[in-house]
């Protein structure tokens, strides 16, 4: 009897499989056979666009007095720098929630949304546009209640650190928004915005690369493997290049 | 097997005796016609004459000139619409004179005044090379030249003032090898139709053959033998590697040169090559170009051009400009850096190139686009400073050569 099930078995999945075959084979292939050489094309670079300063794309005014003020407390100004404000880090989020980034382009965004393992990447039901749309105004109205109709922008630093850290141990509730989720993404953001390349609007004259000694976007350390102990003695360089390119007049 | 070829030998000589030509009946030899497929290639015929994609020698590719639109025609051997009806006067006068069947003149796009050096029996084994080919049905509109060019009859002034007929006459005073090769490079191989720098009409400066010219937005380079803007520090086995790998140990070839060589000088055979490469590094034309003086290091423009690169140009180029052999080409000691005309340096910093691929070296490397990264002010004092770094000394490059460029570039990639 066993026997008999797993001939019929095997025959069905035989079957199957030899269906699905012939369909896979008549099925018109989207691969690209190349031979002789790579394809190349003239002037076919695919550059990052510039991010321009300029007028908000994502935020409102409200929306960007508060983020301002929040990434200069995630990353305050000090004798070695630029704060996260200075740095350019808001107009850094602003120009990625106004891009894909911010409208979830590169993500699977259909449900079932469950709660994943932190290996498992982003499982929320919202894009980040989204959630800072909410988050920020949740966390604004909290301070607006808690600090007797003030902004957050117009708090003692002192307070400003009590709220965001509330907001990062879970110790302050916002209405409908996982202030924890929130804070945990806006942190992430700002740093990116500290240390991506300038051309996407933070690391303002690459700050955040001074400040840890990252050379930027050179590609060839050939003359520098085998000297040990010695400083890389060149200037961080962008994408875009660094003030030294500028022909001066 | 006697009788079959004693009834070929009949055929043989029943056909020579209608048509009479002996040339044609010779025409059917293999040797004969493996030497007009030899001279085909050294001619590079191919390379006009077949469109992209499409069937060898019927016509077709469309040439840019500074006046307008003229395509290739089809010569294969079809009676309609090739070259199947024409007798041997027609086609030695159409490759050597300009003159086609009917008197109709040619345009210089085709290059008779170079072919006009050609033997009778060289032109006639192309000829009996071409009629090999299968024929191919393929109607072409060759003149679609805008008024007043696209009159004919113009070229007998144009021809009366720019061309000079004429067989090649062998030096006495060279080798034959030599004289080979200058058969070769001022015949056949029309090496000036590039190179050689053009009148506002477009016919070649006589006082000046070899010296560079200007064609499609590049700059073919000086290719005589002087030693700061020609070919006169390469050696002989230099120029004759270059030819026949389309890399040597200073350059890579690429734009019209990578066609060139893919079609025409790599398929070439060694002795041509070799005799060439002879003909070019003793022509006689080119002297030692005075240098020019090197512009100061702390000049604003040097200044910027040593930064941009240090930072884009030096991981493949070397901070020394001695670049990699086969790789990335030369930039310190090197002609093309340092010519008067800098069109193919801003072109190739702007929009990349890529080399030729032989079959000898396949690897084709290539160098990436700038125009995205780099402002014409900026591009004009990297190749200034390249231009003035190592012991290289020529003109600075102006922001608005390549401003031109990139406008030009974007009209017409």
């Amino acid at each position: 009897m066993a026997n008999i099930v797993v001939r019929s078995l095997s025959r069905r999945s035989f079957l199957a499989s030899t269906a699905a075959l012939i369909v896979a084979g008549s099925t018109p292939g989207f691969a690209r056979t190349i031979v002789g050489r790579m394809p190349w094309e003239p002037g076919s670079a695919t550059p990052p666009v510039q991010v321009r300063p300029g007028p908000w794309m994502f935020f409102t005014a409200d929306e960007a007095a508060l983020v301002e003020a929040a990434v200069d407390r995630l990353i305050p100004p000090d004798d070695r720098g630029p704060g996260g404000k200075d740095a350019g880090c808001a107009v850094y989020i602003d120009r990625q929630l106004a891009g894909p980034y911010g409208g979830a382009a590169g993500l699977y965004m259909r449900p079932p949304f469950m709660p994943g393992a932190a290996t498992q990447g982003y499982q929320l039901p919202g894009s980040p546009a989204a959630r800072y749309r909410a988050g920020l105004l949740a966390l604004a109205d909290h301070v607006r209640t808690a600090f007797a109709g003030k902004t957050f922008r117009e708090l003692a630093p002192a307070d400003q650190d009590k709220v965001l850290g509330g907001l990062e141990t879970g110790a302050i509730v916002l209405k409908d928004v996982n202030g924890a989720e929130f804070f945990a993404l806006l942190l992430q953001n700002t740093q990116e915005g500290f240390f991506a390349d300038p051309v996407y609007g933070g690391n303002r004259d690459m700050a955040g690369w001074k400040l840890v000694g990252f050379p930027g976007s050179r590609y060839d350390y050939r003359d520098w493997v085998d000297q040990h102990d010695k400083a890389y003695p060149l200037p961080p360089v962008s994408i875009m290049g660094r003030s030294d390119w500028t022909v001066r007049e | 097997m006697k009788p079959v070829m004693r009834s070929a030998l009949a055929i043989a000589a029943v056909l020579a005796a209608v048509s009479g030509d002996a040339v044609a009946q010779d025409g059917q030899s293999f040797d004969r016609i493996e030497r007009g497929r030899t001279l085909a290639v050294l001619g590079d015929c191919g390379a006009c004459h077949t469109a992209p994609g499409g069937k060898p020698f019927a016509g077709g590719l469309a040439l840019e000139t500074p006046f307008g639109k003229i395509v290739a025609p089809n010569i294969t051997p079809d009676r309609q619409t090739g070259i199947g009806n024409f007798t041997n006067a027609e086609f030695l006068s159409a490759l050597r004179e300009g003159r086609s069947r009917g008197g109709k003149l040619l345009y210089p796009a085709m290059p008779y005044p170079a072919y006009t050096k050609m033997s009778d029996d060289d032109v006639l084994a192309i000829r009996a090379y071409l009629a090999t080919l299968t024929p191919v049905s393929n109607a072409v509109v060759s003149n679609q030249l805008p008024f007043p060019f696209n009159i004919r009859m113009a070229m007998l002034g144009w021809n009366w003032l720019n061309f000079t007929p004429g067989r090649y006459q062998p030096n006495s005073q060279k080798s034959a090898e030599w004289n080979r090769g200058a058969y070769i490079v001022q015949g056949p191989a029309h090496c000036g139709t590039c190179h050689t720098p053009k009148t506002v009409l477009g016919g070649d400066k006589a006082e000046t053959p070899l010296a560079g010219g200007m064609l499609q937005g590049w700059y073919a380079p000086n290719i005589t033998n002087d030693s700061r803007t020609g070919i006169g520090t390469w050696s002989k086995d230099e120029v004759v590697q270059y030819l026949k790998t389309g890399t040597n140990s200073w350059t890579l070839a690429s734009g019209p040169m990578a066609d060139a060589i893919s079609h025409s000088t790599s398929q070439m055979v060694d002795a041509d090559i070799a005799a060439i490469a002879t003909y070019l590094k003793d022509s006689g034309l080119g002297g030692a170009t005075a240098a020019a003086v090197a512009i100061a290091a702390s000049d604003n423009a040097m200044r910027a051009g040593a930064a941009i690169f240090k930072d884009s140009c030096a991981a493949c180029h070397k901070d020394s400009g001695l670049g990699e052999a086969h790789l990335f080409p030369r930039l310190a000691g090197s002609a093309l850096v340092q010519a008067d005309d800098p069109t193919t340096l801003a072109r190739v910093v702007l929009h990349g190139t890529r080399a030729v691929a032989t079959s000898a070296m396949p690897t084709a490397p290539a160098m990436p686009a700038f125009d995205w990264r780099l402002s014409d002010a900026q591009i004009a004092a990297v190749l200034t400073f390249v231009r003035n770094s190592w012991g290289n000394a020529a003109a600075p490059v102006a922001a608005g050569a390549v401003t031109k460029q990139r406008q030009s570039l974007a009209a017409a990639p």
